[in-house]
């Protein structure tokens, strides 16, 4: 079961014992994020696992490569690494890396059926508002050009019902809470900047938003949308 | 071991992703990714199961059947098979409302006459603190039992219970009252051995509804609708398997056939609500954890079922 592709002769551990890792990897990756509601999972969190019982060095990261063939052979799951990124704010450019701190490594399941089998048979229609009001906010902070003001991106949600200040809206519940999600599942992320008048908390778009194939995917649909709507709008709040 | 297909996949994630599927929307998926379908293509069908729980079974998940035992249909789901320190991460439930769920399930578990229900009221009147001494033992026989057991107010436990249902760990029977959901009865059978639930002499399930033989002595039980196909093949007498007592069928004939139309009659027309409660719906995305996975989550608690994989896990998010 440890994976075809991974060389694990060089430890000196039984393929039972590798297969037993394997798995706990497997497991805590599935009920983590189950219980987390999608949030990524620390590398060192999946490092631990590994480190706890044993203290090869370059352990870890097969018993991770090899999980992550598991997720995908088993279950079609992707295991997605993120990086993940400071708030532009606080670097200069892209860079994440600033000498003595380690890269942060996240991961995430995706899953890697077709999307219309995705569609047709697996998504639970319980939780659709959820998916459509990430789509929503992103969209709206990826026209603002990447970053967006708080209260600018509140202005655009009222527009379409949703106030900042509803506790119980009666398919989203606390908005604010709502929104708050979306930091914590890494699609945005806050940023407070010192401006002229005090602080302003933007919002930007964050590892999981700016991930290759998400984000390739939002520009189309962005556009399909924007180049049907050919009524021009009121411009003015757009900052 | 034969790798996995796109196909095989699809009917893992969907079970995952929703919960516990009924037979006829699992075998609908099966169909349309396939073709076939599984009542003709039987061993296609099984092949295709089999093939997943040979790849599942290396992470101590598996895709099975039961029949849910209220309204005798067959559900499908994934569930965890160990409770390891992993899956205790598969839910979402805190640990008071698990401790309220073990009451739950140890009242309806342990009826006597096997009804398989209890009422709104009893569920509400349940006490976290008897659980509490179970689970941890000496160490709080004599120490103050922490508050945030006995502060677990009758509207967190009305709240709690709502999820449960919607969750499918506990279900609402046609007569009102409350029972075990298709996810616990897919995952819990650990559970019930341990609880000494009988089990059916039939399909070897626990009989957490079911009938009794008569013999006061015996602890024989059957599920109505095992009963029912026994009874319907042979044209004697029927004698308990265990003591050789004549069993009477406690419901007449007619009766038990009256019970399954209006059974079906229900599950088509609206299903029993919980009274007066207006479910907003919350942000929650769950997986089963187990998928349906297994006892936490979970799923669900899993897988679940939750727990159960309830969880199941619902881990993944499409591009």
């Amino acid at each position: 079961m440890a994976g075809a592709t991974q060389d694990f002769s060089q430890f000196d551990i039984s393929k039972e014992e590798i297969d037993k890792l394997v798995a706990e990897v497997v497991r805590y990756v599935l009920f983590k994020t189950h219980q987390n509601s999608g949030c990524p999972i620390k590398r060192e969190e999946l490092v631990q696992l590994v480190t706890k019982n044993y203290s090869q060095r370059a352990l870890p990261a097969h018993v991770i490569n090899a999980a992550k063939e598991k997720l995908s052979n088993a279950f079609g799951y992707e295991l997605r690494e993120l990086l993940r990124c400071r708030p532009s704010s606080a670097t200069q450019g892209r860079s994440t890396q600033q000498t003595g701190v380690a890269e942060a490594k996240s991961y995430v399941l995706i899953s890697q059926l077709p999307a219309e089998v995705y569609k047709k048979y697996v998504e639970d229609e319980n939780s659709a508002h959820l998916s459509g009001f990430t789509f929503v906010v992103i969209s709206i902070v990826h026209l603002a050009g990447g970053k967006i003001p708080e209260d600018i991106l509140w202005r655009h949600l009222k527009r379409m019902g949703l106030c900042e200040t509803d506790a119980s809206h009666p398919v989203f519940g606390n908005a604010k809470q709502a929104l708050e999600t979306l930091v914590q599942q890494r699609y945005l992320q806050k940023d407070k900047v010192n401006g002229p008048e005090g602080n302003t908390l933007f919002y930007e778009l964050a590892e999981r938003a700016l991930d290759g194939p998400v984000s390739e995917k939002m520009k189309e649909y962005i556009s399909e949308i924007v180049s049907k709507d050919v009524v021009p709008v009121d411009v003015d709040e757009a900052e | 071991m034969p790798s996995l297909n796109w196909k095989h996949h699809a009917l893992v994630q969907a079970l995952m992703t929703r919960g516990p599927l009924k037979e006829k929307d699992f075998h609908a998926i099966f169909s349309g990714l396939t073709g076939k379908s599984p009542g003709a293509h039987q061993g296609l069908f099984n092949e295709y199961l089999l093939n997943i729980n040979k790849e599942l079974s290396s992470c101590q998940f598996e895709l099975r059947a039961c029949r849910d035992q209220y309204v005798g249909q067959v559900c499908y789901g994934v569930v965890n098979n160990v409770a390891d320190e992993q899956s205790k991460l598969g839910t979402k439930y805190t640990v008071q409302q698990i401790a309220f769920f073990k009451g739950i399930l140890e009242a309806i578990a342990q009826d006597v006459i096997a009804q398989g229900s209890i009422s709104n009221i009893e569920a509400l009147n349940i006490r976290l603190e008897n659980q509490v001494l179970s689970t941890q033992g000496s160490q709080l026989l004599n120490g103050p039992l922490p508050a945030a057991f006995r502060n677990f107010t009758m509207s967190q436990k009305e709240k709690t219970l709502d999820e449960f249902v919607q969750d499918q760990w506990l279900c609402c029977t046609p007569d009102g009252k409350i029972g075990l959901g298709v996810r616990s009865c897919l995952d819990l059978r650990g559970w019930f051995r341990n609880l000494d639930v009988p089990f059916c002499e039939v399909c070897n399930e626990a009989v957490v509804k079911g009938e009794l033989c008569q013999n006061e002595g015996c602890a024989v039980r059957i599920h109505h609708y095992c009963l029912k196909n026994k009874f319907s093949r042979r044209s004697g007498e029927i004698l308990c398997p265990r003591c050789g007592l004549k069993w009477q069928n406690q419901l007449p004939k007619a009766e038990i056939l009256d019970e399954e139309e209006e059974a079906n009659d229900a599950i088509q027309s609206q299903p029993a609500q919980r009274p007066k409660r207006k479910r907003t719906k919350t942000n929650e995305t769950h997986e089963k954890d187990a998928v349906g996975c297994g006892s936490s989550q979970s799923s669900v608690p899993n897988s679940d079922f939750r727990r159960i994989t309830r969880s199941s896990s619902r881990p993944a998010s499409q591009r």
